[in-house]
């Protein structure tokens, strides 16, 4: 696109506007599939607007994936019984107080009319996931606090004093977080479907590698903040378990974030990663360090034969780092690239599926 | 067009109140609840007066908004937004240096000029986002945000495949085009429509403005405007990705994205579903994954 923002003259029938672009884009472009938008656009403006969002839902999207993740880990570690990791069940439960906590505050300062937040639990409507997202928060907060209350009175009473008291909150805990666990597992990846189901060119590319990249990040940084949990407490079985399903949920987020990334490069969507406060947050936070870096140190405490407390502490720091760099880049990046006309109109050249 | 034969029972230039059903006079069409109703806007006919604008802001109460000049054409409205309802887009087809154009073409010269709006969709993106129930289809099947209700969540704003609706800084809720609500429910046609002098914006039942573009279009192909389509009925561009038809439409000459819509838009709640199933299905294979490694014998 060339300023003084004049169209050349692009007479002609309709069809020139939905034909496949030429086969090779940007330099250094090797796919032979990227639809890069070299058409008109009415003085460079925006067709679409960007969101209104910022760090503040960003952040909640973190904590509240972060939360939800913790409860599924801290439920599924109570049903497998594993003396090792009681006290992992425990701060699961505590974890998940922080979304839920922080969530409402976070999400209500994002209005524009605060004082309405409650229009939000007006009605229910099924094709909008804030919508959805928010009766899922609020069935969340629900059984998540109920959760840890129980847990909370079993941390506070004498196992002398009061046996059958503590079977009942045990009991009532591990029926409470079953629901909790459920809810938290909408809280993980909602918020991909908030973004996935807009207009906005980054976050309506793949709706599905979105959701799936969300979920693994969110269930990387709560069993990473559980391991660290554990390690705090010295118990380093549990830690080294944690750090294993870390690695796991790290990897699988890494092989989704390839995999969108080449998505994003094909549709023409791609430019505002490449700018270079995004190469940081993304490439570099989101991917780098949220991913691969921690990947490298569980792969290295795991061959050798005196694993490091140390390198321990950095990958699950690395990863919660990178989980809340991959939910902000995303949001800013997104925002950005409604913008600017060519990524919508690159993506919004033909109809096809998303992946 | 033909003068309504009711116009003589008013043949006074002063009037108590509005004229019962006016938009049958005005616009040659009853209002009707239950029916569906929308804009033909026909940018062969535009010539770029921006009455539509003004009469818009004036019967809507909104605000001036961008005092300054753009230097883009005569566009110095820029884009709709939340107090800009009704936006003529200005494109000059003249090229630079030596592809600069000598000869005009019939219709417009070289100058391209289109009103722009909300399209009141059929399945709107924005009110299927909205979390609240603020924007609701009306009984005239049009799209509208209920001020009472809005929180300003903003999520409207990027669901919008057109880049419409828009959040005022003001009052903190979300504004767009209502399709003149009040007006409709008091018989009269829309202030844009009503306004446009030349008839470039048309009102009326969605069906018969359908039919009525489709033979303009006829039209101006015999007469020598080969370019000419709709865009936004059913089948056509911008009726694309599930959205349905819009309702309100238009008539262009050019590429659509020269007047800066998508030529093929899509509907942004499809792809909620695909989105929650795939993030369940990672979560439950990382929860399962999760019971494996974290069950079995103590210790290690
Ligand atoms: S054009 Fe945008 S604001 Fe208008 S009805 Fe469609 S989605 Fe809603």
């Amino acid at each position: 696109m060339s300023y003084p923002g004049k169209v050349e003259a692009v007479s002609g029938p309709l069809e020139h506007s939905t034909r496949q672009r030429a086969p090779y884009g940007r330099t250094g472009d090797r796919s032979p599939f990227r639809q890069v938008y070299d058409g008109p656009t009415y003085y460079g403006r925006n067709t679409v607007k960007p969101s209104p969002f910022d760090w503040k839902i960003a952040l909640y999207i973190f904590l509240g994936g972060l939360s939800g993740a913790a409860e599924i880990i801290a439920t599924v570690a109570d049903f497998d019984g594993n003396p090792a990791l009681e006290d992992t069940v425990r701060q699961g439960r505590y974890l998940a107080l922080v979304g839920t906590l922080a969530g409402p505050p976070l999400l209500i300062a994002g209005l524009h009319t605060p004082s309405r937040w409650y229009n939000m639990l007006r009605i229910f409507r099924g094709t909008s996931p804030m919508s959805i997202g928010s009766w899922i928060l609020t069935a969340f907060g629900g059984f998540a606090v109920a959760t840890a209350a129980a847990q909370g009175g079993l941390d506070t009473t004498n196992p002398v004093r009061w046996p059958r008291l503590r079977r009942i909150l045990r009991g009532s805990a591990r029926v409470l977080q079953v629901p909790a666990a459920l809810a938290g597992a909408g809280m993980s990846v909602y918020t991909a479907g908030l973004m996935a189901a807009t207009s906005t060119p980054l976050w309506a590319a793949a709706p599905r590698l979105l959701a799936a990249r969300f979920a693994a990040a969110a269930m990387a940084a709560a069993s990473a903040a559980l391991s660290l949990g554990a390690r705090r407490h010295h118990r380093i079985a549990a830690a080294e378990r944690l750090e294993d399903l870390t690695a796991l949920a790290a990897a699988t987020e890494l092989v989704m974030a390839r995999a969108s990334n080449e998505v994003y490069r094909q549709r023409g969507v791609d430019t505002a990663l490449h700018e270079p406060q995004f190469r940081l947050f993304y490439s570099g936070g989101a991917e780098l360090i949220g991913t691969a870096v921690p990947l490298a140190l569980y792969v290295a405490n795991r061959v050798t034969r005196h694993p490091s407390n140390r390198l321990a502490w950095a990958g699950g720091l690395a990863v919660m780092a990178g989980s809340a760099a991959l939910r902000l880049s995303m949001m800013y990046a997104g925002n950005e690239s409604a913008r600017h006309p060519e990524p919508y109109l690159a993506a919004t050249q033909s109809e096809r599926t998303s992946p | 067009m033909t003068v309504h034969a009711r116009a003589r029972d008013y043949p006074q230039s002063e009037f108590e109140g509005p004229i019962p059903n006016e938009s049958e006079l005005t616009a040659g069409s009853r209002i009707v609840p239950g029916r569906s109703y929308g804009f033909f806007t026909d940018t062969t006919r535009c010539i770029g007066c921006k009455a539509c604008e003004t009469a818009c802001k004036q019967w809507n109460a909104l605000p001036a908004d961008n005092m300054a000049l753009t230097g883009d054409s005569y566009d110095n409205t820029g884009a709709l937004s939340a107090s800009t309802w009704r936006h003529v887009a200005f494109i000059e087809k003249i090229g630079t240096g030596a592809d600069r154009a000598t000869e005009m073409p019939p219709y417009q010269s070289n100058w391209l000029m289109m009103s722009d709006v909300c399209k009141h969709c059929h399945n709107a993106p924005c009110l299927e986002a909205c979390p609240t129930g603020a924007l609701f289809r009306t009984e005239f099947d049009t799209v509208v945000v209920q001020q009472d209700i809005c929180n300003g969540c903003g999520y409207c704003v990027p669901a919008c495949p057109f880049g419409v609706v828009d959040l005022s800084e003001v009052d903190g809720k979300a504004h767009k085009c209502t399709l003149c609500y009040d007006r409709l429910k008091g018989g009269l046609e829309p202030a844009c429509a009503k306004a446009c002098p030349t008839d470039s914006i048309q009102f009326g039942e969605v069906e018969h403005l359908q039919r009525a573009a489709e033979q303009r279009v006829a039209d101006l192909h015999q007469r020598g405007v080969p370019n000419a389509y709709l865009y936004g009925t059913p089948g056509a561009p911008g009726a694309t990705g599930d959205l349905g038809h819009l309702n309100a439409f238009f008539l262009l000459t050019e590429r659509p994205e020269v007047y800066n819509l998508p030529p093929a838009p899509t509907r942004a709640s499809n792809r909620t579903l695909p989105s929650l199933i795939s993030g369940l299905a990672t979560v439950a294979s990382l929860a399962a994954a999760a019971a494996l490694l974290l069950g079995g014998r103590p210790g290690r």
